[in-house]
């Protein structure tokens, strides 16, 4: 257990030594005020832009924003701060192949799952850290601004959105067992990710897509309830923990 | 006791045969020096005892232990330097040295001892900079503190020397002198020059055999002397010795170098004293392993 934290707090002053954890921190600070922000600007462009619509034929009516047009920017953003966050962190375990630091850290008696654990826990906890800030900033301006209670299953939403983004990081540590390079890992990653977006449009597969987890839109108008999404996430979290799985295995017999 | 057993070893990279059948054994307290061409295998041999690669067949043993591949608990005895050792840079040397130590599960009241003690030994006691502004030079000498850190039995550096400058390669030298007295050490090398300083025990590698093995003075006794060299003041002196000496051969400037026996060169001494032949030096050709090696790997 001791070995395992050891490994872990290397991994957090990694993060806070190399600059990540403050990019981090600013990248989702900047998305949480972000979705607010264009909601609250809306009608403002609308209008700046009616002239030119007008001229195109369409008619500029009155333009109604509510909390339900903050927490869609949030749900439309979200993705793009995933992508940011994959692209900053997949190398967790590339940069180590790479530069031989893991050499010697196992040949001092590290056991390898530890490593795999030790890396997970970290990206985990980044995620679950960017995220939370991300959900409260946007949740305290919606609030001031607007009232949060007309959107429907909000916190549900928003966990079921984490949970896709466990899965990501889920797929970020089995290609890195696997691969050795980064350029592989994100994109394999991205390639799964992809493909587990078409299954979600496929009508036959669509409960079973992690993907659909992503799809919050009809949850948040109250259409579909926590029911639609059951089968998705149990597939999400199997899958996750069957990467890990997967992983500490491959890391096992891994020649480094 | 053998600290280290290695028999019939084989491991080929695609159809490159890089070890064919390596045996090696290194007796306990020993300073083992493992030398090779560049590409002979050392490396590979090496991360195989540390179980990082996976052999073809063969047996590796640590302290009568079986090396597996992947997690391996032999480990534990060796404390490894790579040839170009990689830190963490944004820790500071003793930051390292406890990440370490926390790692391999040592005390802590021992670690913070243990490590101020190696940081001391290898002159990096004062250093407070993080390890990202190191020259090559002090990585490798926090390299060996960290494969000392947790009092291993074998010690295990490959080319620790090989990319320093004489100042560091003394330096590195003398902290491996110093280990002597608490483990193991083996080190890979093509400076040959290393292993006569500092080396009790070598193996030549070569085709991913070892070509020979023993202690220094074993293996320089399997050479005799390699005869003599006469340099005389003036040309003509060179031509004449050639003439009445047919085994004599010309080497650079006014010398001749002799290979044979003792009686012969004591003929050759009292012609050249005799007819009062100017005679600049005369100096024994010692054998080293450095003709020993290129007479091995040829």
């Amino acid at each position: 257990m001791r070995t395992l934290f050891a490994f872990m707090k290397k991994e957090y002053l990694e993060t806070a030594r190399t600059g990540k954890l403050i990019i981090l921190v600013l990248l989702f600070a900047l998305f949480g005020v972000m979705n607010p922000a264009i909601a609250k600007l809306t009608p403002w462009m609308m209008e700046m832009f009616s002239n030119s619509l007008v001229e195109s034929g369409l008619t500029v009516t009155n333009v109604q924003v509510d909390a339900f047009t903050s927490w869609t920017q949030f749900f439309k953003n979200i993705p793009i701060a995933l992508i940011a966050f994959a692209l900053l962190f997949s190398d967790s375990f590339t940069k180590e192949y790479k530069s031989g630091t893991l050499l010697l850290a196992l040949t001092k008696g590290l056991s390898r799952y530890k490593v795999v654990l030790a890396k997970t826990v970290l990206l985990l906890s980044l995620w679950t850290l960017g995220y939370g800030i991300c959900f409260s900033i946007t949740y305290g301006y919606t609030a001031y601004f607007w009232d949060n209670s007309i959107v429907n299953h909000l916190l549900l939403a928003a966990a079921i959105w984490w949970l896709f983004g466990v899965w990501v990081i889920g797929l970020i540590v089995l290609f890195s067992s696997l691969l050795q390079n980064n350029t592989g890992v994100t994109l394999c990653t991205g390639g799964i990710t992809v493909f587990a977006y078409l299954l979600s449009v496929i009508p036959k597969t669509k409960a079973y897509s992690p993907a659909l987890l992503m799809n919050t839109n009809s949850l948040l108008s109250g259409v579909e309830d926590a029911e639609a999404y059951m089968e998705a996430i149990v597939a999400a979290a199997v899958s996750t923990m069957i990467f890990i799985t997967i992983s500490v295995l491959a890391m096992n017999k891994r020649q480094v | 006791m053998e600290i280290l057993e290695i028999q019939d070893l084989k491991k080929s990279f695609g159809s490159k045969e890089v070890l064919c059948g390596l045996d090696l054994h290194v007796p306990e307290h020993s300073i083992f020096g493992f030398i090779g061409r560049n590409g002979a295998g050392k490396t590979t041999t090496m991360k195989a005892i540390l179980g990082l690669l996976q052999t073809d067949s063969g047996q590796i043993c640590v302290m009568g232990e079986k090396v597996h591949f992947g997690q391996t608990r032999t480990n534990r005895h060796i404390g490894y330097l790579p040839d170009v050792p990689a830190f963490y840079s944004y820790m500071t040397p003793l930051e390292y040295l406890h990440f370490c130590g926390e790692i391999s599960g040592m005390d802590k009241a021992d670690l913070v001892t243990r490590s101020n003690e190696l940081l001391k030994l290898v002159g990096l006691g004062q250093e407070r900079r993080r390890i990202k502004g190191f020259s090559r030079g002090m990585k490798q000498r926090l390299g060996i503190a960290q494969a000392l850190l947790n009092r291993p039995k074998l010690l295990i550096c490959d080319e620790p020397t090989s990319a320093l400058d004489p100042v560091g390669r003394k330096e590195i030298l003398d902290i491996l002198l110093a280990a002597k007295e608490q483990t193991t050490i083996l080190f890979s090398t093509h400076i040959l020059s290393d292993v006569e300083r500092i080396c009790t025990e070598a193996a030549f590698l070569d085709n991913g055999r070892i070509a020979m093995q023993g202690t220094i003075a074993e293996l320089r006794r399997l050479r005799p002397s390699d005869g003599f060299i006469i340099e005389t003041e003036q040309k003509e002196a060179i031509r004449t010795l050639m003439k009445v000496f047919g085994d004599l051969k010309a080497a650079e400037r006014n010398s001749l170098t002799f290979h044979g026996s003792q009686e012969r060169f004591f003929d050759i001494m009292r012609y050249v004293a005799e007819n009062r032949i100017p005679v600049q030096r005369i100096e024994r050709i010692e054998p080293t392993l450095e003709s020993l090696f290129l007479e091995v790997t040829k």
